[in-house]
């Protein structure tokens, strides 16, 4: 293949029609998680909530044969599952990060003996009973022709996402709500003694997250392949924390580093279509990560190594 | 006296193994009744599994040794307040290299194995200099670049075996497998258990963490590591160099993750198997978390989580639990242990005397008191 035959791949619709697709889980747990981020609260549980968002999705899929009692069912996990990091980072005192890795680690367990108790396989289950979401086809996007190719035909979900990051910088930045959560990131006992229920809006920033994280899941499972498999988000919700990093808390900026992620996924297809060892392509994302780190961490620059902080 | 002096410290931890213990067992056997089977039956089954016969210790111990020495990669990096979560990734580097040291080098037993160590344990290291490198120069976030780094190191590993050693193909004996080819007799550590993979390993992970507790007690060096992890700002006003100290508790955090990869083709898989760790290394986390970064209390947590894997695998053998179920035990236990039953006591103390002034303090970001 020549170079300019893998520009033209590049950056052709394909590749960015996947991408608008793919920043749909990223970008509903990274909108919402920089809520709960900005608060204050260290929570790198987005693998928990995202798989057994995936799970619940396909089985209130397949129990109803409804996606989007799936949807709900994901968000209702979502929710559960953020009651109790909450009841044990908040009421209990836990350590926020041990929590983080005992949950990630006990939901790959939990989605797999469900798996295995619920549709009888091992691995993974798929097609069947499970439906996807339909696809939402626009006419008046037919007539545009590049934006038709790469913003029409995809699921509720994805054009939910998108919504979520305008409606997410509105209320960041231009509701009271936003103000007083920005407030406690920065000073949560001044916060607090200008009046702010500082537990309280911690509290509902969590569940925010949590319920679209697990909406998020459902993208992965009923998003198109109908499919459950063992440990299925495989990252993602450590891409979309890496995206709340880089973007500060900025929801705009957050969508941005979102999009880059999804981009570089979309070239995964890409490669490996075209016979770029796999493993190396899967790499993509993660080293886009780091790289995006080193660049905005460019401006600390001093010429000598410092600490900080830990 | 006649009266039981019990230092504080001793009680607390005393409290919460207990209440941890206690309520695990519980929420534990709910689940193993909801799958339809006896929880006292299972529980009996597990610990048989771990300890009831000399090869099912074997077992066990096989199961200890990767735990204690992750774990002790995990032990010294949080003792200092650095979150190095990227030992599953330097475990795989490392596994990966002693690996090939091991299929492609010969030498005499000892030496062969040592330096199938020694290299897994270099490779480690050098895949924790880039997130270390980036948090001195970049000031970037160390628990970030590495969570980042383990998803790397798994592709990496398995693309070098399939498209590098296997050369593109899959394994010569016809199998499905992405493996390295089988170490050679001289570099696999030797067994001490028959018909288990229990091995000398234990010995050496043993000693690793006997050497961190006294270089902790005794040196000044590991008194310093210690000191970053209490107070950093202090220990940089009391004269010590924090940078240098960072440095050296990473590399050397890498190293013993790396080295606990090797240990593991060495000593029980002989080959390098792509994605052989199963989370080897976010269970060394845990472990060294519920023993609060102590190495003396993580020998212990390290050996009962070898009984209770190698217990859990026997169990779901003779039974319809899927040894899953005891992952989820684990992490209740862990979840419970998190707690900080002290602040709890206190602060229920001071509810029931008089209403407290109500300021929500709240660990900050990535911060333990480990």
């Amino acid at each position: 293949m020549t170079l300019s035959e893998v520009f033209a791949l590049a950056f052709g619709t394909v590749t960015l029609a996947a991408a608008f697709r793919t920043a749909c889980p990223l970008l509903l747990a990274g909108i919402s998680g920089s809520f709960s981020t900005a608060t204050g609260t260290f929570n790198i549980a987005f693998e928990c909530f995202m798989l057994c968002g995936a799970f619940f999705g396909a089985y209130g899929s397949h129990l109803t044969s409804n996606p989007y009692m799936g949807g709900l069912m994901s968000l209702a996990v979502g929710l559960i599952m953020a009651l109790l990091f909450g009841f044990f980072v908040f009421v209990l005192r836990a350590n926020a990060m041990i929590v983080s890795v005992a949950l990630n680690f006990g939901a790959w367990a939990i989605t797999t003996l469900l798996l295995t108790s619920i549709f009888g396989s091992r691995g993974r289950v798929m097609g069947g009973s499970i439906v996807n979401y339909p696809i939402i086809h626009m006419g008046f996007l037919e007539k545009v022709p590049v934006l038709n190719a790469i913003l029409n035909d995809n699921i509720l979900l994805v054009y939910v996402s998108y919504l979520l990051v305008i409606v997410g910088y509105i209320v960041m930045y231009k509701t009271p709500f936003g103000l007083q959560l920005r407030g406690i990131g920065i000073n949560p006992v001044g916060a607090e003694t200008v009046g702010v229920h500082v537990q309280r809006i911690r509290w509902i920033t969590l569940l925010i997250m949590g319920a679209f994280a697990g909406l998020a899941g459902s993208y992965l499972s009923i998003g198109g392949l109908a499919l459950f498999s063992e440990n299925m988000t495989s990252g993602r919700g450590f891409l979309a924390f890496a995206a709340i990093l880089i973007g500060d808390n900025n929801p705009f900026k957050v969508f941005l580093a979102c999009f880059l992620f999804a981009y570089t996924y979309a070239l995964t297809a890409v490669f490996t279509a075209y016979d770029w060892p796999t493993q190396l392509v899967l790499t993509l994302p993660y080293v886009a990560v780091i790289l995006a780190l080193f660049l905005s961490g460019l401006r600390a620059f001093k010429g000598k190594p410092q600490i900080i902080e830990l | 006296m006649g009266k039981l002096n019990i230092r504080p410290e001793v009680r607390r931890t005393a409290v919460k193994y207990t209440a941890a213990l206690v309520v695990t067992f519980i929420l534990g056997g709910i689940l193993i009744q909801a799958q339809g089977e006896n929880a006292l039956h299972a529980y009996k089954l597990i610990l048989s599994g771990g300890l009831g016969s000399i090869a099912k210790i074997g077992n066990s111990i096989r199961w200890s040794i990767p735990i204690l020495l992750s774990g002790a990669a995990a032990t010294v990096a949080f003792r200092s307040g650095i979150f190095n979560m990227g030992i599953e990734g330097q475990l795989y580097m490392g596994a990966f290299t002693g690996g090939i040291v091991g299929a492609y080098i010969s030498l005499p037993h000892v030496p062969h194995v040592l330096l199938c160590l020694l290299a897994g344990g270099l490779a480690g290291m050098l895949f924790a200099l880039i997130p270390a490198v980036l948090k001195l120069f970049f000031n970037v976030n160390v628990v970030i670049t590495t969570l980042m780094m383990n998803f790397i190191a798994t592709q990496l590993t398995e693309y070098l075996t399939l498209a590098v050693v296997m050369g593109g193909s899959m394994s010569a004996s016809g199998s499905a497998a992405i493996t390295t080819p089988q170490i050679l007799e001289t570099a696999t550590l030797t067994n001490i258990i028959p018909t288990t993979a229990a091995n000398t390993g234990i010995f050496i992970s043993l000693g690793v963490i006997l050497l961190i507790a006294f270089a902790y007690k005794h040196t000044i060096a590991g008194y310093e590591m210690k000191q970053i992890g209490q107070n950093m700002r202090f220990a940089e006003t009391g004269g010590v160099n924090v940078v240098k100290r960072f440095f050296a508790v990473f590399m050397i955090s890498g190293f013993l993750a790396g080295m606990c990869g090797a240990m593991e083709v060495s000593g029980a898989y002989h080959m390098f198997v792509a994605g052989f760790s199963r989370n080897i290394g976010w269970e060394a986390i845990m472990v060294t978390r519920v023993a609060e970064s102590n190495p003396i209390a993580l020998l212990l947590v390290s050996l009962i989580w070898g009984i209770l894997k190698a217990g859990s695998m026997a169990m779901e053998r003779v039974t319809s639990l899927n040894r899953l179920t005891v992952n989820i035990i684990q992490m209740i236990f862990v979840l419970f242990v998190a707690i900080d039953y002290d602040g709890l006591l206190q602060s229920l103390y001071k509810a029931f005397r008089k209403k407290p002034l109500h300021l929500p303090k709240q660990e900050e970001a990535g911060r333990t008191d480990a």
